[in-house]
């Protein structure tokens, strides 16, 4: 039986990274739902495919260039070009279809540019691709400084059109709560997932990509027109990361070139997840979609703990990225048959053997260690599961406070109680609390106001680019902050949401020192 | 006909050195500020120390050139270090917390007084870099005894290590307001402190390469492994040892780094400077696949960079839009590199004698 079980196993082998993946998804998922509440809610289930839309689309296009044994960096520059190119032109008042063609040609025209770079000058990959990421990047910038903001008709019917899932449409009425919905880019992440499987395993171009990844010099022996092949793949990528690009400005619906630092990490990462080998020649595109859920439930478990901060994601995710290159090592090794290794190989791969399933043991164990007591200090006082309908921001109010002579308005939106707070800090010292029910007024000394303010703009630049609107789908634990500061003659507001990655750290060290002398607040 | 025979032989002497091109272009950057920006040349001597923006290139470039000198080794293996800019995030952070341990506490708590410190100095220096080159050692170890091809191994400490910083910082911006620790970055001794730190490493890193044997196996590691290996080098104790020394390199730059910006930011110390550590090396004429490396042609390749950047700055280039000129700057340096344009200029030059 057990022999029976070893044949199948070495039979199918390529097939475990792709099943580990998906097994370590549905595992992770499983946790989260048994111990979290919230998690249960299937709208928090779709916001796993609706926040990781765009790095889905990506990570196919990546998929493939991993395949061919390459690698390129230049998505995250593709993906914030296109979100500026296409907020500029839209302001300018183009034709949003004729601003959507447009921003693909030029992530193709992009791809195209680094892969006759790649192909037929020899540059390697990841420099090629690094510096076409610093170009876009730098592109952006030219464009403009700021973040451009987009309102547009099309755009917000593409970005905001709820989709109903039917049959969880009807449950949800039976139950009295909001139907569960995906958006549009979700839709066009699948296609392009499909389109991926169907190229990949189902054509000549397919089988192409594989052949350049095993070995580049049989593929172009064996007469596959590699130099083509390679520029399609990198052109592939482009589009595919002009769409991602299209599918992240729906979701943030603004542009600025200093969005989704750090993104190519996210993708390549949920690509090597996903059981690709990085140097080519082995993998499935389908493990890619696995790869991005495992990252987008990583994220949703971190926030769902809410004890652990925001950065434990990219610890977990180097984690889980060394394991899996360390499997793949050793299953890489596996393949050369036992006979014709000699001793001390043998013992290396026993050795890299004995690290995998050390790590892989060590990481379960701290996983059933840790899971559980997180989640019970996270519940303390708080085990019904209380799901904000998140409000928008009472900016005219805020802007209306300021008008008044206040010099901070800061509103606070969300929380664990759901808690709709607006503060305002006047000159004089005076601080304004509403909640809604109450109004609370403290006083401090004007002294420390101006203090106060001197410290956010000068030591937190406050007025830079630095401080800018971010957005992330707030969790059950995060609260949704507004502040707007008028200093000198200049008045700027921003919104962020604690638990993403994305807030500024000039933005979190402003809220600080303000709930510092707001009264009542924790 | 002698003399003449001398003195090509002595121009090509000069052009074929590894130091001719990267002097080259750093001249080049040089001659484009001297026409373009007056006054660029000016230094001021202020209390006996030296200012001015020639000075500011090489105090600002001091980060980049010392971690280029470590990379160069790690490239001279044939293998690249993506995390250098983690680890500097890391040393920073280590450096910062046991100076103002406040950020433990979760708390934004300033500093004012100009001599607080939690632990000595030597105890904060001592303790960055030992876990920069515990950093360095792990990349060592992926890449030479787990036998992982280095730009993925060092992958993981590069969106891991970040983390790994702010874990330590507490996820806050850690002010560093100790006076002795801030002359790292910020002191001068006639020209600024930091250039002594690089002309020290560059010395100390020049004499373990080029007088004893540690040089010439790293260049056989890069340029054969097979054969260096019956040649009795044992590849893996040398890989070892050059990323050990490129995260030792890049924890001081992240203590000079630190130190000049008075803060342990773990965000941001080091962010994208991998980017400018690699194309350093590059520029300095070490390939890209390994083997024969110059020190000091990198420490150029680093200073290339930075008049690069600080000349766009003084034209008014925004920060960030910056990174486009390079990008293009970079894929010139990369081609003129490229076999592939020797090869067409040769044929070029060889059209032309024809004719």
């Amino acid at each position: 039986m057990l022999n029976r079980a070893s044949t199948f196993i070495s039979k199918h082998r390529r097939f475990i990274p792709l099943t580990a993946t998906a097994l370590l998804a549905f595992v992770a998922y499983g946790v989260g739902f048994i111990n979290f509440a919230g998690m249960r809610n299937p709208q928090v289930f779709l916001n796993l495919f609706r926040n990781t839309s765009f790095i889905l689309i990506s990570a196919v296009g990546m998929t493939f260039v991993i395949l061919t044994g390459g690698i390129d960096l230049s998505v995250s520059g593709v993906v914030v070009l296109t979100t500026v190119v296409s907020a500029a032109l839209l302001r300018a008042g183009w034709n949003p279809w004729a601003v959507i063609l447009l921003v693909i040609a030029i992530g193709m025209t992009l791809g195209f540019i680094m892969g006759s770079f790649i192909v037929y000058l020899k540059v390697q990959p990841f420099i090629a691709t690094l510096a076409g990421m610093w170009f876009a990047r730098g592109m952006c910038f030219f464009i403009s400084d700021n973040a451009i903001n987009i309102d547009e008709r099309t755009f917000r019917i593409l970005g905001q059109t709820k989709i109903l899932i039917p049959g969880l449409k009807e449950l949800a009425d039976l139950q009295g709560t909001p139907a569960p919905y995906i958006s549009i880019p979700v839709i066009v992440g699948f296609i392009v997932l499909l389109v991926g499987i169907y190229l990949a395993h189902y054509t000549r171009f397919g089988r192409t990509v594989y052949a350049i990844g095993g070995d580049q010099q049989s593929a172009r022996l064996m007469g596959l027109p590699v130099n083509r092949t390679l520029m399609m793949v990198y052109t592939l990528n482009g589009l595919c990361s002009a769409l991602a690009g299209l599918s992240f400005c729906l979701f943030v619906s603004s542009g600025h070139g200093l969005y989704a630092p750090g993104f190519e990490m996210d993708v390549i990462a949920s690509v090597v997840i996903g059981g690709t080998l990085l140097t080519g020649g082995s993998g499935y595109v389908a493990g890619t979609f696995f790869g991005v859920m495992v990252l987008a439930i990583t994220q949703a478990l971190i926030q769902f703990i809410g004890t652990l901060s925001s950065w434990w994601t990219k610890i977990v995710i180097g984690v889980l990225m060394l394991v899996f290159i360390g499997v793949q090592a050793v299953l890489a090794n596996r393949k050369i048959g036992d006979k014709t290794l000699n001793a001390r190989a043998l013992r290396r791969r026993r050795q890299k053997l004995a690290f995998g399933f050390g790590a892989a043991a060590v990481l379960a164990l701290l996983a059933i260690a840790f899971v559980p007591r997180l989640q019970g200090n996270s519940s303390n006082g708080q085990s019904e599961i209380t799901v904000c309908e998140l409000e928008s921001f009472r900016k005219e109010e805020a802007a209306r406070l300021i008008a008044e002579g206040a010099v901070i308005a800061y509103h606070r939106l969300a929380g664990p109680a759901c808690i709709d707070e607006m503060y305002a800090i006047y000159p004089d010292g005076r601080i304004q609390k509403d909640d809604g029910v109450h109004t609370i007024e403290t006083n401090v000394s004007p002294a420390e106001v101006e203090n106060l303010l001197k410290t956010i703009t000068e030591n937190y630049g406050w007025y830079t680019n630095e401080i800018r609107d971010t957005y992330h789908v707030p969790c059950r634990q995060c609260f949704a902050h507004y502040v707007i500061v008028a200093y000198e003659g200049q008045e700027k507001g921003a919104t962020a949401v604690d638990g993403g990655v994305n807030m500024p750290p000039g933005y979190g060290f402003t809220l600080a020192v303000i709930r510092a002398v707001l009264p009542d607040a924790q | 006909m002698k003399q003449l025979a001398k003195r090509t032989l002595r121009w090509r002497s000069i052009t074929e050195s590894r130091l001719f091109f990267p002097t080259v272009a750093l001249l080049l950057v040089l001659l484009f500020d001297f026409i373009f920006i007056p006054g660029f040349f000016t230094i001021e001597n202020r209390d006996g120390n030296l200012y001015g923006s020639l000075i500011d290139i090489l105090r600002n470039g001091s980060t980049v050139s010392l971690l280029a000198i470590g990379m160069t080794l790690v490239i001279a293996t044939g293998g690249v270090d993506l995390s250098v800019g983690a680890v500097m995030a890391i040393a920073a952070s280590v450096a910062g917390i046991l100076m103002n341990p406040s950020a433990l506490r979760n708390e934004v708590f300033f500093v004012t007084d100009p001599t607080y410190t939690f632990q000595p100095l030597w105890v904060v220096i001592g303790a960055a870099l030992f876990v920069a080159l515990l950093c360095g050692l792990w990349n060592g170890v992926l890449v030479a005894y787990m036998k992982i091809q280095p730009m993925v191994a060092t992958l993981v400490l590069m969106t891991a290590g970040r983390g790994i910083a702010q874990l330590i910082t507490n996820g806050l911006r850690v002010q560093i307001t100790y006076r002795p620790f801030a002359y790292i970055g910020q002191g001068w001794f006639i020209l600024p402190f930091s250039l002594y730190i690089v002309a020290f490493v560059l010395l100390a890193t020049w004499l373990l390469t080029r007088k004893t044997a540690i040089g010439m196996f790293i260049e056989s590691v890069g340029i054969n492994f097979r054969s260096s290996y019956f040649s009795g080098i044992q590849e893996s104790k040398v890989k070892l040892l050059a990323y050990a020394f490129c995260g030792f390199c890049a924890g001081i730059a992240g203590l000079v780094a630190c130190s000049n910006v008075k803060t342990s930011d773990a965000n941001n110390i080091g962010l994208f400077i991998e980017l400018d550590a690699i194309l350093a090396v590059v520029i300095g004429g070490t390939s890209m696949a390994g083997g024969r490396f110059s020190l000091v042609a990198s420490v150029i390749g680093g200073l290339v960079m930075q008049a690069v950047t600080q000349s766009m700055y003084a034209i008014g280039v925004p920060a960030f839009a910056l990174q486009a000129i390079k990008s293009v700057v970079v894929i010139i340096v990369i081609l003129l590199f490229s076999e592939q344009v020797k090869g067409l200029m040769l044929r070029v030059g060889a059209g032309k004698k024809e004719a």
